[in-house]
């Protein structure tokens, strides 16, 4: 049986007090393992963002525990919770989380300078070869199509070796059949480099390349195998 | 720093136009200062070239040397044998052959006192009605032989000697004998101890006796600092200075807090990825750093080019420490207007870059 990456026993998570209160996620359970491409799927409000940002250690819930590979974030500080984000977790955002005025290696140039190591461009040209994206690797975030830009996201998510990748709508901005690309390319990215990879969306039509799918509604966490 | 630079080279035209303003900033602040400097020498010159530490006026003379009435025979007062006697008028120095005028500071002290300038071309003076004219003097058309008079007298006297440029009261000065002085200032009595003069100089600064009879002592900071005008006059440029390095300091710290608010989403998603706050106000250090020394770097460049064409009338004195020193202050500014932005960036909310 293989270890679980990423594991949110029991999450509650409410917001304000009182009469007011509003329950975000209700008792959530979720494991995801690692070569695993998990789909969180539900309408708007039903807290997936909720969700996603306490599996990222943005936020803490209520009550309940994250644990990644193992270890408790929910007992780390401030520092060591950034450490963890930056080093653990891939992130793919809704529309573009590229940084606008560097180019696509610039991207990669950026993640190394952070970690204080020389630039690794045979491991960058490599992912980029990997996306389709060596054509666009001198190109700024706006000179490239929406698709291009999320593949370049995902080589990013990926670039910093992390032990999983969360994606928030990954698909948003883009139409039908780039959607899919993008989808086809992250179950292919799970299976091949053996990543967790966690995917939140309303869209029904891309969970079928997915391994394992949550729904969510209200607050309440449903698993489907 | 990567990711300040980096932006700095993809928005140029944004951040030349701050590098801009703090380039006219600077230029103002260093024209200023060359003013300000050129001014002080134009007063003072003369003074600091006495190499003196002490000067005593008439203690009724509100510390002004015009005012100041005393004789040769006050030095009385005063133990010490580098005392200097030291007459002053001002007025103008004129040729009776070919009608030069120029106003100027006349000087008064013993022949053979450490007062006297050192003579660079001529002798020096060694009989009556002999005269010393400042470099400033010889450009303007007065040369060794000539004879002029000093204000409103019909006496003339002989230029035998000239001096290193000096200046007292932004006028160029002319050194002669006590007695020829007095003469020039149709004083009646022109020779011996009674011979009026308007102060008393010495390198000395320790003296046995506390009291002086009717003089009073001033160190030469505090006789420079009461020379007509003077104070005023740095006071007002200096306030205009340093008035400029909070206008320095509003304008970088405006600047980098409306881009810092344009930027909030993009400060976000970086916060989400685990780049921290220290990261984010470092590149907005280095950035504001940059277009600091950018500016500064050609404001002084243009204000030593300004300098080579500015009309000879213009007092104005390059001071490499003064400009230093407000080099430093404007970086500074530039430091404390990026960090101002600080809790703005530390106050961004990773969670609105997510949902």
């Amino acid at each position: 049986m293989s270890t679980s990456v990423l594991e949110l026993q029991h999450i509650n998570k409410e917001f304000g007090h009182g009469h007011t209160a509003v329950t975000a996620l209700a008792d959530a359970n979720f494991r995801v393992n690692a070569g695993e491409f998990v789909a969180i799927i539900g309408p708007s409000g039903s807290g997936k963002s909720t969700f996603l940002t306490i599996a990222a250690g943005l936020q803490t819930p209520t009550s309940g525990k994250v644990l990644l590979n193992g270890q408790a974030l929910t007992q780390q500080s401030e520092k060591q919770r950034l450490a963890y984000r930056f080093n653990e977790i891939g992130f793919i955002l809704q529309s573009s989380n590229l940084i606008p005025f560097l180019t696509v290696t610039e991207q990669f140039k950026l993640v190394d300078k952070m970690a204080r190591r020389t630039f690794q461009k045979s491991a960058t040209l490599k992912l980029l070869d990997e996306l389709a994206l060596s054509d666009v690797k001198d190109a700024y975030p706006n000179e490239l199509s929406g698709g291009e830009r999320q593949r370049v996201a995902i080589a990013r998510a990926l670039y910093n070796n992390p032990s999983v990748i969360l994606a928030d709508e990954p698909t948003a901005s883009l139409d039908t059949p780039r959607s899919i690309d993008v989808v086809k390319r992250l179950a292919d990215e799970a299976h091949h480099h053996n990543k967790a990879i966690v995917m939140v969306t309303h869209d029904q039509r891309l969970i079928s390349n997915c391994d394992v799918v949550y729904r969510i509604e209200d607050g309440k966490m449903t698993r489907t195998d | 720093m990567y990711l300040g630079l980096k932006e700095m080279w993809h928005e140029k035209l944004r951040y030349s136009l701050l590098s801009g303003v703090l380039l006219l900033i600077a230029l103002v602040v260093f024209m200023l200062a060359g003013l300000a400097n050129g001014l002080s020498n134009g007063n003072r010159q003369a003074v600091d070239q006495w190499h003196a530490t002490t000067v005593y006026l008439n203690k009724n003379a509100n510390q002004t040397l015009s005012a100041s009435q005393l004789t040769l025979a006050d030095k009385k007062h005063i133990d010490g044998n580098t005392v200097a006697p030291l007459s002053n008028l001002s007025g103008t120095l004129r040729t009776s052959t070919n009608h030069l005028k120029t106003t100027a500071s006349a000087f008064g002290t013993s022949r053979n006192s450490f007062l006297m300038p050192t003579v660079i071309s001529g002798h020096k003076i060694n009989g009556k009605n002999q005269l010393l004219i400042s470099a400033t003097l010889k450009d303007k058309g007065y040369h060794v032989g000539q004879k002029v008079r000093i204000g409103t007298t019909k006496r003339t006297v002989k230029i035998v000697g000239t001096y290193a440029s000096s200046t007292y009261s932004i006028a160029p000065t002319v050194y002669t004998d006590t007695s020829t002085l007095n003469r020039l200032k149709d004083s009646p009595i022109t020779t011996g101890k009674q011979q009026p003069i308007n102060a008393f100089v010495t390198k000395k600064s320790q003296f046995k006796t506390a009291h002086h009879g009717n003089l009073q002592r001033l160190s030469i900071a505090t006789f420079i600092e009461n020379l007509p005008g003077y104070s005023a006059e740095q006071l007002t440029l200096n306030t205009m200075i340093y008035f400029l390095f909070v206008i320095a300091l509003a304008v970088i710290g405006i600047f980098m807090f409306v881009l810092t608010l344009q930027k909030q989403a993009l400060f976000g998603v970086l916060k989400v990825q685990g780049i921290g706050t220290s990261h984010i106000i470092a590149a907005l250090l280095s950035q504001s750093v940059v277009m600091a020394l950018i500016g500064i770097g050609l404001g002084l460049a243009i204000t030593v080019g300004l300098a080579q064409i500015m009309p000879a009338g213009l007092p104005f004195v390059i001071n490499w420490q003064a400009f230093g020193i407000y080099s430093l202050a404007l970086l500074g500014a530039a430091v404390v207007g990026a960090l101002l932005s600080w809790r703005t960036v530390a106050k961004i909310d990773p969670v609105v870059a997510i949902g």
